[in-house]
């Protein structure tokens, strides 16, 4: 069956709002942002690095963030992403959602573990 | 998704190329640092990255219209599909062709009558300008002298002013007979503001057609050219004579232009002012400032509005008016449309040709409508069947949009289909129609053709019909559970909620009622018609048409061969009567109008003087049509202009303007002949001369043709024969030529026939007939998908009804069960449909001779609905009580 558009719109949401956290500190590339958000979760989020570049082609495409060509680290081109107002905007409301839901559920499961108990 | 991006999507693909390899540049930097060999740090690099190019591939579709991509393959699965079951496409693709095709005809013959292009320049700025007295209508007839004065009034909002009349007139050239041409004289500069350019040689100079008799050039019309002069490349210079004057062709007008008028086309044209010489016309009569027969357009100045033009035309008339107060009291002028003037030589006031054009293109749509709701029903019986197939595709992951998609594209495409032979279709109907004989030697001329207007006309109600006959199924589809189908193996989408199915059938009950209603209508107003008191005899009666000015004969001329030939047509054998008028009844060439001033009778304040029709007839006229004098004489050989002028009034006539007297003895004056003050010698009856509608008693007076010989040379011979008129017909033209060889003889046909002319029967008979084709597609139409839908729900129930049977239902229960419901919808449909007829019926009610509320009709067109119906449920509702319970419960 079709996965509903909710539940497929949330997994993609959860790899936008990392992107869109990790570019609240300023500008980066994509290598960059695949980099810190792994680096930052302690590795536990490993990222396809693949699916980062249509996430940010999407990201530019609703006007979350801008991008530009400037010099990388070893002195050559790269893009960069920068978060525009709205993405910030966006980005308060994603994780505002996302803190809502993992509370829900944390007391789901603390529950359960204590009737397991 | 931008559509710059979608458009520049390769310039953007290669920016993504560089960002990956960047990105891959930047791991194996990394790599290295970490201590790996180059190579594997380039390994390490793609396998944390992924295939570049189907990253990019990602973002390439993520930039493409993937709608437009999709759409190839819908378009290509919904031909397969439809191969795959052809009855089914046949039957659909044939039912929208009917619908579509109805519509296309109907519409190309309303565009060919007034929308289509009359191949002049910028149409739109040229306006028809008629004028109106106190009380009266407009009229698109103008004086000459009103022309001229209007033209040097109004020269600062038309850059020019055109005028033309039409005439009949005798065309021959050397060595051969004379051939009658309808003729429009035209003032010089009419075909240059007209825009409209000669084919061969040249057409007027502004300054032919102001003088009488200084201009004697003729311009042919493309057809009278092929037809009459084979084409003749050298015609330009060659000598013809009209009317027995010499006059040189100067040129050939092109094909496209047929003239302002969408019926008849004039054969040649001559300067306007050489009317006066060819058909004897008195110079005075030419000038007089209300002898109005002209057709007067203007083009508008660059710039100048309509209104503008209005304002400039009200001032005129206010000059004019003030010039010439005896003629011009209360004169209003004002500018229409070329369409307004276009079909029926008066200006459409009333509208009556759009409300019978809305009439027949909202039949139309009907008809269109019916086969639409039948095709959604057989879509909506397939989709049934299909469910599996939608079920599974979206198991395998297809949207629910997609598959509502294919089912649209699926019904576009039949639609598409419908709409080709739709138009197939309806190019043979309209062609059909517009070889209707109209039994006149008259150049009418009928171009229903294709242009754009029709094409897209087509086009749009194709895809109307396919986006409605589509959404239906797709509705239902759209509101389904298939999670639910799956489970229960296959019942089916269609098989639970009816209300969409009962809604078609409503919607087809209701259509089909008013359709048949209209077309009864109508049917029945031609059937009454064909025996409506004429108030004269049209049976045993041979007419045909002579206008002896056609090989020169001046009135006087004339009016001594009427006198010559009637005797020997008398003398015939198998003759009962004969005798000769200006127009014969429902005629093609007007009767008289003139108005008349009344001895002893003023009209209202603020009225003109009455207008009334009248007739120019020789003796024996009403012994030979019939018509009964009810007081005092009719005339006779002894009234002519040496005698004292009498006229005949009807009766009609005479009860409105002497009422409660003896109208014998007192005197009236026509227009025509002021100086000579008639006396009425006798009462006839009431005969219908104009039209079929109404009550046929107009006020009608008749005046003896040999004391006003001068008025008219064209006759029209009338006799009354013993036996078949229409055998008589050599015999009188052999006694005609026998006076006048040379002198074209037109428009032979008998009383009866000359009846069924655009005046007469012949409007109705092609109304009813077009009713009748509608009623009866829409009749079929309803029938079949009346019956299909309720026997396909009463099938539906079938495994319902071995329940209720296994559970000792009697077979009579069942059958009022399905007769209940049955009554229900259609019973809701019929209601709908009484309603709107008779709404439909009231709109109707100028055009129909029978009442709006026919009880006929409105009895016989719901009750044949009904009993198709009933059958439609009491056939599969038999066939199901008649199962065995157990083999019901089986279909399930």
């Amino acid at each position: 069956m079709v996965r509903s558009n909710k539940e497929q719109e949330m997994l993609l949401g959860t790899l936008d709002m990392l992107v869109l956290q990790t570019l609240i500190t300023g500008p980066a590339h994509g290598h960059t942002i695949a980099h810190v958000i792994e680096h930052t979760s302690d590795d536990v989020l490993q990222i396809e690095q693949g699916s980062l570049y249509p996430a940010l082609h999407r990201l530019e495409d609703r006007g979350w963030v801008s991008s530009y060509w400037g010099p990388s680290e070893n002195n050559r081109k790269a893009r960069y992403y920068r978060l525009t107002a709205l993405g910030r905007r966006q980005l308060h409301k994603q994780t505002h959602r996302w803190q809502t839901m993992v509370d829900a559920i944390g007391r789901v499961l603390a529950k359960a573990g204590k009737t397991a108990d | 998704m931008s559509f710059r991006r979608f458009f520049r999507r390769r310039e953007w693909d290669e920016e993504r190329a560089r960002e990956l390899d960047e990105h891959i540049a930047l791991e194996v930097e990394l790599n290295l640092a970490r201590g790996l060999s180059p190579q594997e740090a380039r390994r390490q690099a793609y396998i944390r990255l992924g295939n570049p190019t189907a990253i990019r591939e990602e973002i390439w579709k993520m930039n493409s219209l993937v709608s437009i991509e999709d759409l190839g393959r819908d378009i290509r699965y919904a031909i397969r599909q439809l191969l795959r079951s052809p009855g089914f496409a046949i039957i659909a693709i044939v039912t929208l062709a009917l619908g579509i095709g109805v519509n296309t005809a109907i519409f190309s013959m309303v565009n060919g009558l007034v929308f289509s292009s009359m191949h002049i320049e910028q149409q739109n700025q040229v306006r028809l300008i008629a004028i109106r007295q106190k009380g009266q209508s407009w009229q698109p007839a103008l004086s000459y002298a009103e022309f001229r004065q209007i033209s040097d009034a109004t020269k600062g909002v038309f850059s020019g002013l055109i005028a033309d009349q039409f005439g009949l007139d005798g065309v021959t050239m050397k060595g051969s007979k004379p051939d009658r041409a309808f003729t429009d004289y035209v003032s010089g500069n009419y075909f240059p503001t007209l825009g409209v350019h000669p084919l061969l040689g040249r057409f007027f100079t502004p300054s032919e057609g102001l003088t009488p008799g200084a201009d004697p050039y003729i311009v042919l019309s493309y057809a009278y050219w092929k037809n009459h002069f084979a084409a003749d490349p050298n015609i330009v210079g060659r000598q013809i004579s009209l009317d027995g004057r010499p006059m040189t062709i100067i040129g050939v007008a092109p094909e496209n232009y047929r003239g302002l008028s969408s019926i008849l086309e004039a054969q040649a044209y001559i300067p306007l002012a050489m009317i006066v010489p060819i058909e004897n016309l008195p110079i005075t009569d030419f000038n007089k400032q209300a002898n109005r027969n002209t057709r007067v357009e203007g083009r508008l100045q660059p710039g100048i509005t309509p209104q503008q033009a209005d304002a400039a035309l009200t001032l005129a008339a206010r000059q004019i008016a003030a010039a010439h107060p005896a003629e011009e009291r209360d004169l209003e002028l004002h500018g229409f449309s070329l369409q307004a003037g276009r079909l029926t030589g008066g200006i459409d006031d009333d509208n009556s040709f759009n409300t019978v054009s809305a009439i027949f293109l909202g039949l139309a749509s009907l008809v269109l409508l019916l086969a639409c709701v039948n095709v959604a029903n057989l879509l909506l019986v397939r989709a049934t069947v299909r469910e599996r197939e939608m079920v599974i595709r979206s198991a395998l992951g297809a949207q629910r949009f997609r598959l509502i998609r294919q089912m649209l594209t699926e019904s576009l495409l039949l639609a598409l289909l419908g709409g080709i032979g739709g138009v197939l279709l309806g190019r043979l109907a309209s062609g059909l129609l517009a070889s209707v004989n109209l039994e006149s030697d008259l150049p009418i001329h009928f171009d229903f053709g294709f242009d754009w207007h029709v094409l897209a006309f087509s086009i749009t109600i194709a895809v109307l019909a396919g986006v409605f006959v589509g959404s239906v199924p797709a509705i239902r589809l759209a509101r389904a559970n298939l999670n639910l189908i799956l489970r229960e193996g296959g019942r089916g989408i269609a098989g639970r909620s009816h209300k969409l199915r009962d809604a078609l059938v409503t919607i087809q009950v209701a259509t089909a009622l008013l359709l048949l209603v209209v077309a009864g209508l109508f049917t029945r107003s031609l059937s009454q018609n064909e025996h409506v008191d004429l108030g004269f005899d049209p049976n045993h009666v041979l007419t045909m048409m002579i206008d002896p000015s056609e090989i020169g004969y001046n009135t006087t001329q004339s009016a001594q061969f009427f006198r010559g030939l009637m005797p020997r047509l008398r003398a015939l054998p198998g003759v009962v009567a004969a005798t000769s008028a200006q127009s014969i009844p429902m005629g093609l060439i007007d009767n008289g109008s003139d108005s008349v001033t009344i001895d002893g009778y003023t009209p209202p304040p603020g009225q003109p003087q009455p207008q009334i029709n009248n007739n120019l007839i020789g003796s024996d006229y009403f012994r030979t049509l019939s018509i009964p004098i009810l007081e005092g004489r009719a005339f006779n050989d002894a009234d002519n202009d040496k005698a004292a002028y009498v006229a005949i009034v009807s009766k009609a006539m005479a009860e409105k303007y002497w009422p409660h007297q003896d109208p014998i003895g007192r005197r009236f004056t026509m227009g025509a002949d002021p100086t000579h003050p008639m006396q009425i010698v006798g009462v006839a009856g009431d005969a219908r001369y104009g039209n079929l509608a109404g009550t046929g008693q107009a006020a009608f007076f008749y005046v003896p043709y040999f004391q006003h010989s001068d008025l008219n040379t064209l006759q029209a011979i009338e006799l009354r024969t013993a036996g078949d008129p229409a055998a008589m017909t050599q015999e009188v033209e052999q006694v005609i030529h026998g006076i006048a060889p040379a002198l074209p003889i037109f428009e032979v046909k008998t009383l009866h026939q000359a009846l069924y002319s655009p005046n007469g029967l012949l409007l109705y008979e092609v109304v009813a007939a077009l009713a009748g084709v509608m009623g009866t597609l829409g009749l079929i139409l309803a029938v079949v998908g009346v019956y299909g839908v309720l026997s396909y729900a009463v099938s539906q129930k079938t495994g319902e009804i071995g329940v209720r049977m296994a559970l000792g239902a009697q077979r009579s229960d069942i059958l009022r069960m399905v007769f209940i419901h049955g009554l229900w919808i259609v019973g809701i449909g019929l209601a709908v449909g009484l309603g709107a007829s008779f709404g439909a019926a009231r709109l109707l009610r100028s055009m129909i001779t029978v009442s709006a509320v026919d009880p006929a009709t409105f009895v016989a067109v719901p009750a044949i609905l009904a009993v198709i119906a009933l059958l439609a449920c009491w056939i599969p509702a038999r066939r199901a009580t008649r199962t065995e319970p157990m083999e019901a419960l089986r279909v399930q």
